[in-house]
């Protein structure tokens, strides 16, 4: 409870502050904003542009973040989508834009530099479009009605999904109105067209959550068939991605704190923003849902790996402890160079290197990284466990003509229990929150829902202290279960 | 009904050096009998018994268990083991279960028994060691002497044809030792086969029907208490039985450092509690003997014999290089040897240049 209570002071405070006046006024072009702070997508082209400018202070991070980033302070400006800019109430949030039409260009689908069949079919798709006007009727009608067009493609996201010959893997990343979330389904505008492409085409559809700076990676290692995320086109990465004819115009917007006094009315007390923030995260358009699916996914993980780590751990502590010398060595050294490797890196090993080419899902391959990783570390708490057992327990079982399995079962596997179990719990526990990083092999758990979830509504803290609370409780909950089972081992409260 | 022969037991030290405990032992037991093992620390009396079990692995031999022969790779050991109950040193005792508990848990999993049969045994075991009103207290609960009664419950709770005791009452407090040898006894008393490893040389004798006196590898005397005890035949066994603790130094020529020779006989007597008038007749008949007896052709050695049992002292003058007789050479009112008379029990040279003084 105490805990409760300390997290929503830190919300509320976070409500109060950024209340800093800043005048940003001579700021008109690009090369005004030398010397200031500028939050950009990593791997975005404005990123490119800005880091050869050179004189800005960049603050990469994830689309989401970026006008988190100038809400909070921690970024003067912040480069995004003109379009996805003009279509935000920016000036409710005290934001406004600084500077229009950066960086235009246009933005195409990316194929795998083989794929070329398929680019092909998709221009000639897209031709047809341009031709008949359909595809300027359409544009004008997401641009300007986007939540009644977002209806229209969720309906037709569940009708292409999985369906048709082929399924395309496409890698997306959430950017509203390109791509959101709403009632629990994909839906944008990129999607609509893939949907509609793939519905015409006869293909199915299988959407992949992505980060931007992973996106190139995954198609180049067939993770996914095809970008679909207003990627620009670019020298650089026409070098590494096959580009379609363009299907959109863009430019990049800069934002910052508006330098006009936000009327009172406007300004509402911390109470109402948590009730709106409670409204918009998750009554609005159900969107309770997709953390929902993402808590469910984050269950998933951690009960398989959870799993898959003790049997690890057993093979392990039991290499670990055999008769032969090099066999001990061998296991031990395979524990040492696993701890020694961040977790994040094996999984990417894992998912790009070791099961590139494997068709085996993003759940399987996250499964089996977190098995190995902390299989290592189960492996010696339980090896610490079966040690701290007396030698002599297993001479007094084997003397009175016990067998060395009914010896280990009934004498040295109940007290190894009783000293294992604590330290476990600790390690479950780092486990279940560790899986918060699966995010970045496209396994769209709690805290990708949660990212998805603030790319959806460019809400910064809300959705972040949510999943704080619910991994908080789950780790309670985790530690009860195996207090109570500890409790059952320990001889004192099992005798009466 | 065991029958062991050219039992050899060698353990490979951390160094990778071989260390051989047992070199060739060979014993039987009867049915019946009580067989107690003792010896100096290190003998291997643990490593005979634990051999006997197969807890320890024998290098080579033969062990034959009622016809069996144990070693055999094909023969069930625990099986055998069932039969043959095992009391530790360190107890033992299954920390995760009851009193109650460790004693039913081998009847009922081993011999098949039902819960309530092997309760109500475990009960009466219970009884007999006096800890009727422990069986639902955990191990951690008990003294140690409680502990190992229960542990010995707890073996003849599987109705062994024989038990084997390791130092049952080493890790006691000695407060405790009697109540866990009462029961020893008492099994004894009743006929049970044994084969105890003890340094309760009372009990021992008390006990045995057989003592088996281990040294360097090899059964080194073999008796009965009486034998052993009374008329020890060996010198090692005599020595450990009267519990003689020795001291020797070997002095050069006659500027040996008399000092510091003093400093090292006082530590040696302190040891086994020899202090007062005492250690000052030892110090007065060792300096009388260098400086004015001994005529120091050579290199002298001096011995000197603690028996903890006798509270004896003897101390032995040796030339290395003897010249005739040292005593009968001195004159009858040489002062020195006046003063060593005056000072101990006895004074005799058996052998020429051996000179032997007892105090």
């Amino acid at each position: 409870m105490r805990r409760l209570v300390f997290i929503f002071a830190a919300y509320l405070l976070c409500a109060c502050s950024a209340d800093k006046k800043a005048d940003y006024s001579d700021v008109h072009d690009i090369s005004d904003l030398k010397g200031h702070s500028v939050a950009v997508s990593m791997g975005s082209s404005y990123d490119l542009m800005l880091s050869e400018m050179g004189g800005v202070n960049l603050v990469r991070l994830g689309v989401s973040e970026l006008l988190l980033a100038v809400e909070s302070g921690r970024a003067e400006f912040c480069i995004m989508d003109q379009i996805q800019a003009g279509m935000l109430n920016l000036a409710d949030r005290g934001l406004e834009i600084r500077i229009r039409d950066i960086l235009k260009g246009t933005a195409a689908a990316g194929f795998n530099k083989t794929d070329t069949q398929l680019q092909a079919e998709f221009n000639a798709y897209l031709r047809n479009l341009k031709e008949s006007g359909e595809y300027d009727r359409w544009s004008e009608r997401w641009l300007s009605r986007p939540d009644s067009m977002a209806d229209e493609a969720l309906l037709l996201t569940r009708k292409t999904a999985g369906s048709g010959s082929r399924v395309l893997k496409v890698g997306i990343t959430i950017n509203y109105p390109y791509i959101f979330y709403k009632e629990g389904g994909l839906t944008g505008m990129e999607l609509d067209l893939m949907n509609r492409f793939c519905f015409y085409a006869g293909y199915g559809t299988d959407f992949q959550v992505t980060d931007f700076s992973a996106l190139i990676p995954a198609l180049n290692s067939r993770k996914i068939d095809v970008i679909v995320s207003h990627m620009r086109v670019t020298e650089e990465r026409a070098q590494k991605v096959l580009f379609s004819d363009p299907y959109l115009q863009g430019g990049g917007a800069a934002v910052c704190r508006t330098s006009k006094t936000v009327s009172a009315k406007l300004r509402k007390g911390p109470w109402d923003r948590l009730k709106s923030s409670w409204r918009r995260n998750l009554v609005e358009e159900k969107r309770w849902k997709l953390l929902a699916s993402g808590l469910l996914v984050t269950l998933e993980i951690s009960l398989y790996s959870i799993l898959a780590a003790i049997v690890a751990g057993v093979i392990l502590c039991r290499l670990r402890m055999g008769r032969s010398k090099s066999i001990r060595k061998t296991a031990s050294a395979f524990i040492g160079l696993v701890r020694g490797i961040p977790l994040l890196v094996i999984l990417m090993i894992m998912f790009y290197v070791v099961f590139a080419s494997a068709s085996v899902t993003a759940l399987t391959v996250t499964v089996v990284s977190f098995g190995i990783y902390y299989g290592a570390y189960f492996g010696e708490v339980f090896r610490m466990g079966m040690e701290s057992v007396d030698r002599g327990q297993w001479e007094a079982g084997l003397a009175l003509g016990l067998g060395k399995f009914q010896t280990f079962s009934k004498i040295i596997l109940p007290q190894a229990l009783t000293r294992i179990i604590p330290v476990f719990k600790g390690e479950v526990i780092t486990l279940i929150k560790t899986t918060s990083v699966v995010g970045y092999v496209a396994v769209m758990d709690l805290t990708k829902a949660s990212d998805i979830l603030r790319s959806t509504t460019l809400d910064a803290l809300f959705p972040l202290l949510l999943v704080t609370l619910v991994y908080i409780v789950l780790s309670q909950l985790t530690g009860w279960g195996l207090d109570a089972l500890d409790r059952r081992f320990t001889p004192k409260n099992r005798k009466s | 009904m065991i029958k062991v022969r050219h039992l050899k037991k060698v353990f490979r030290t951390p160094q990778g050096e071989d260390l051989t405990v047992l070199s060739d032992i060979n014993c039987d037991i009867a049915k019946g009998e009580v067989i107690s093992i003792i010896g100096p620390s290190g003998t291997g009396k643990s490593t005979l018994l634990r051999c006997l079990n197969r807890l320890e692995e024998p290098t080579s031999g033969s062990i034959e268990v009622d016809g069996t022969d144990i070693l055999d790779r094909a023969t069930d050991i625990s099986r055998i083991r069932r039969r043959m109950g095992m009391v530790f040193q360190n107890f033992n005792l299954f920390e995760h279960l009851t009193v109650l508990d460790n004693i039913t848990l081998c009847p009922m999993t081993l011999l098949g028994k039902s819960r309530e049969e092997a309760e109500s045994r475990g009960m009466e075991l219970l009884e007999a060691v006096g800890l009727h009103d422990k069986a639902g207290n955990l191990p951690c609960e008990l003294s140690g002497g409680q502990k190992q009664r229960v542990a010995i419950a707890r073996c003849l709770a599987m109705e062994p044809d024989i038990i084997l005791f390791d130092e049952p009452t080493s890790a006691l407090d000695p407060t405790m030792v009697s109540e866990v040898l009462a029961v020893i006894r008492h099994l004894a008393s009743q006929g049970m086969t044994m084969c105890i490893v003890s340094h309760e040389m009372q009990f021992v004798r008390d006990v045995s029907t057989r003592i088996l006196f281990l040294y360097d590898g090899v059964v080194y005397e073999e008796g009965t208490p009486e034998q052993i005890f009374d008329n020890p035949q060996k010198p090692v066994t005599r020595a450990f039985i009267n519990r003689i603790r020795t001291f020797e130094a070997r002095l050069e020529n006659r500027r040996f450092d008399l000092y510091g020779l003093f400093g090292k006989i006082h530590t040696f007597c302190a040891k086994y509690g020899v202090v007062g008038a005492t250690l000052d007749k030892v110090q007065h008949v060792t300096e009388e003997m260098l400086c004015g007896i001994m005529p120091f052709n050579g290199p002298v050695v001096l011995t000197m014999e603690y028996s903890e049992k006798t509270s004896v002292l003897s101390l032995t003058f040796t030339e290395e290089k003897p010249d005739g007789p040292i005593l009968k050479g001195l004159d009858e009112d040489s002062l020195s040897l006046l003063m060593v008379r005056g000072m101990s029990r006895s004074v005799s040279e058996k052998e020429d240049g051996v000179v032997k003084v007892e105090i």
